[in-house]
């Protein structure tokens, strides 16, 4: 019922260049949407605009199948959560959190039972005669939090909600998050610049890059399968390895002459084409054995894993094993690529090419 | 944010240092204390012991005699209500203009607001006596704000050149630049996301202005009506020159008995009441500081 529709919505500030053209999204009822993206790509502008905040430059923007372009933040039915929760230091967290309701004309009575109830359903009960100012980061959090959910929104509106808490909170808030959904069911809209975040919480992430949408999907099918070398690139820690080639005779030659053989190839041979190899689906062989070799640069230890640095020529390229190695700079290795783990990239545009092997792999998870 | 600092818990090192620092601070106002212990705080105690001695045949004795004579007479107490009276016109007409000013301030930018800015603070610059002589040949009888108005066929201007008004004009004049500076100071501490929230969850202008900016900038504005207050009510240039010949302001008043009169016991006892008046207004102003340091710790 509370479908968010965004239809080629853009967005210039003032006389500059626009910042959003043409962006199309549309987020189903009770889905959880993530959207992820590099510092400055427009992701709170975009949040902005749904919430009514922030005016369309053009396009349409509908929420439950009606317009609301021209309608004020209150009458859009959404609730937002700010990164630096925006709470009002001069009131306790009790008005803080029945505020909306009570400029909603919610009568006394009714309003602090649900105050009450949703200061339960967060832990805040004892905290609610404190002023924000006597409160920790992650309690704060939780009251921003109340005061969205007690309005009983249709859309809920996440900007970074989590950005301020220390590593060990913001693991222990998302999960809180993603269980307020569970329970509450409304539409979602999740802004964020950790991948991780954006990983865990989503049902559908949404890639954006400069202010544009790069692709939208599941966090499996985005990882999988990435669109475009950007967001192979942005989705995924260590980041994906890339290694420039051309296409010629069913196999990838790389810039420095080594052939890369990849089922599937037929018919795009003189194709430039980016290698996309994540990290984490390589592994390290004896020499002379796997499909290239290479020299190791240095192994950085990570605790669960290690990631070697290796170098293929002068092409550097990191491999994530959870083996005990026991191996030392300027050693001699092979590097084992199964065929399904190579991703191509087309060299010019950056977009996925698919392959047979991708195909393949498809069913095999399938199964 | 709730850290529960536990003295009993710190070393007495610690305490050591902190008295070191203390008396370190001390010594570095000493100077300073010392001068302004002299020069202001003797004098002013001994003006104010003097005012309750009462001369009888052969000496004087304690007493509240020259206090009962000030408020029996009606032109000495007429020239302390209109003091009061106008002093709090000015300050909240004045505060109302900061106020508006200030708010300008916070929400826009660009060259306009600039301008407007630099505009406000103008009469920072301008010392009492050049305002006063500006509004005199402004508004005073032939002045130019009439020959305007009888350009475009308004006769019958009166000008407010010796009323109250007058005064009153110049006050407000005085009084925009520094409480535009506290206000805006505070207003700035106020987050652009409290704002928005606010709009989100339905608060229009009205109640944004009221529940979420006034309740943060409060102090802010106590304070600008403290320093209003206190610059107004002791003032003597601007009703001078401005002001109506009777009744007269207390600064004014308090010059007249002193100087042209020549009775100082009279003028001392002008002087202390009008100094209990601006001392109600400074310890507001100082317990407003004071709480505002404690609510920062
Ligand atoms: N009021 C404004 N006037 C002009 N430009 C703006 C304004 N607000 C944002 N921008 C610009 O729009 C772009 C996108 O801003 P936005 O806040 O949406 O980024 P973001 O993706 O949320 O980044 P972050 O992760 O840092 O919050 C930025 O380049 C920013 O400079
Ligand atoms: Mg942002």
């Amino acid at each position: 019922m509370a479908e968010i529709r965004i239809d080629k919505v853009s967005k210039s500030y003032g006389k500059e260049k626009a910042l959003m053209q043409g962006i199309d999204l549309t987020i189903m009822d009770g889905e959880f949407v993530v959207i992820l993206g590099p510092s400055g790509c427009g992701k709170s502008t975009l949040l902005r605009m749904i919430a009514g905040l922030e005016a369309v430059t053009g396009g349409t923007i509908s929420i439950a199948g009606q317009v609301v372009n021209d309608l004020e933040p209150r009458e859009r039915g959404c609730a937002m959560v700010f990164q630096n929760y925006a709470l009002y230091p001069h009131m306790t967290v009790a008005e803080n959190i029945g505020y909306a309701l009570r400029v909603a004309r919610v009568a006394k009575a009714e309003r602090m039972a649900r105050v009450a109830m949703v200061a339960g359903s967060v832990g805040l009960t004892e905290f609610l005669d404190r002023k924000p100012g006597q409160l920790s980061g992650g309690q704060r959090q939780r009251v921003a939090m109340a005061r969205a959910i007690v309005r009983e929104p249709k859309v809920f509106l996440f900007d970074e909600p989590l950005s301020n808490l220390d590593a060990t909170l913001r693991v222990q808030m998302r999960h809180e998050i993603r269980k307020i959904h569970n329970r509450i069911g409304a539409t979602s809209v999740f802004v964020t610049h950790d991948q991780q975040e954006g990983m865990t919480l989503a049902d559908r992430l949404v890639v954006m890059n400069k202010g544009t949408i790069e692709q939208v999907g599941s966090p499996e099918e985005i990882y999988e399968r990435p669109a475009s070398t950007y967001v192979a690139g942005f989705i995924g820690s260590p980041a994906m390895n890339f290694l420039p080639g051309e296409i010629q005779g069913g196999a990838v030659i790389l810039e420095n002459g080594i052939r890369l053989p990849v089922p599937g190839l037929s018919g795009l041979d003189g194709t430039m084409v980016q290698v996309g190899l994540r990290p984490e689906r390589l592994s390290l062989t004896g020499p002379g054995r796997g499909q290239i070799s290479a020299r190791v640069d240095f192994v950085e230890e990570l605790g669960s894993a290690r990631l070697a640095h290796v170098l293929v020529e002068d092409i550097a390229i990191s491999v994530l094993t959870g083996d005990k190695l026991a191996i030392a700079p300027g050693d001699e290795v092979g590097i084992a690529i199964a065929p399904c783990v190579v991703q191509l990239f087309d060299g010019t545009t950056g977009k996925r090419i698919e392959t047979a092997a991708h195909a393949a792999q498809q069913v095999e998870t399938v199964s | 944010m709730t850290s529960d600092a536990n003295p009993a818990g710190r070393s007495g090192a610690v305490r050591t240092m902190h008295l070191k620092e203390n008396l370190a601070g001390l010594a570095l106002v000493a100077a300073p204390l010392g001068l302004l212990l002299v020069l202001i705080l003797l004098p002013t105690v001994s003006m104010v012991w003097n005012t309750f001695q009462v001369p009888v045949e052969g000496g004087t004795v304690t007493g509240i005699a020259r206090y009962q004579a000030f408020f029996a007479d009606s032109y000495s107490v007429a020239n302390l209500r209109y003091t009061l009276i106008w002093t709090l016109i000015s300050c909240v007409t004045a505060l109302a203009i900061s106020l508006g000013i200030s708010l300008y301030l916070r929400f826009s930018e660009g060259r306009i607001a600039t301008m407007i800015h630099a505009l406000s603070l103008f009469p920072l610059f301008v010392p009492a006596i050049i305002i006063s002589y500006a509004l005199v040949r402004f508004l005073g009888p032939n002045g130019l704000l009439q020959l305007l108005l009888e350009q475009v066929g308004i006769t019958g201007y009166r000008t407010p050149y010796l009323t109250p008004i007058g005064p009153f004009i110049g006050f407000v004049w005085e009084n925009i630049p520094l409480p535009v500076l506290v206000i805006t100071a505070g207003l700035s501490q106020v987050s652009d996301h409290a704002i928005e929230a606010a709009r989100d969850l339905g608060a229009g202008a009205w109640r944004i202005l009221f529940e979420i900016l006034l309740p943060q900038v409060h102090r802010s504005l106590l304070i600008a009506f403290a320093l209003i207050f206190l610059g107004v009510i002791g003032a003597y240039t601007v009703p001078y020159l401005l002001g109506p010949p009777a009744p007269e302001m207390m600064g004014v008043f308090m010059q007249r008995t002193l100087g042209n009169l020549q009775r100082p016991d009279e003028a001392q006892v002008q002087a202390v009441i009008l100094m209990v008046l601006s001392s109600i207004v400074g310890g507001f102003y100082i317990a407003t500081m004071l709480r505002g340091e404690v609510g920062r710790k």
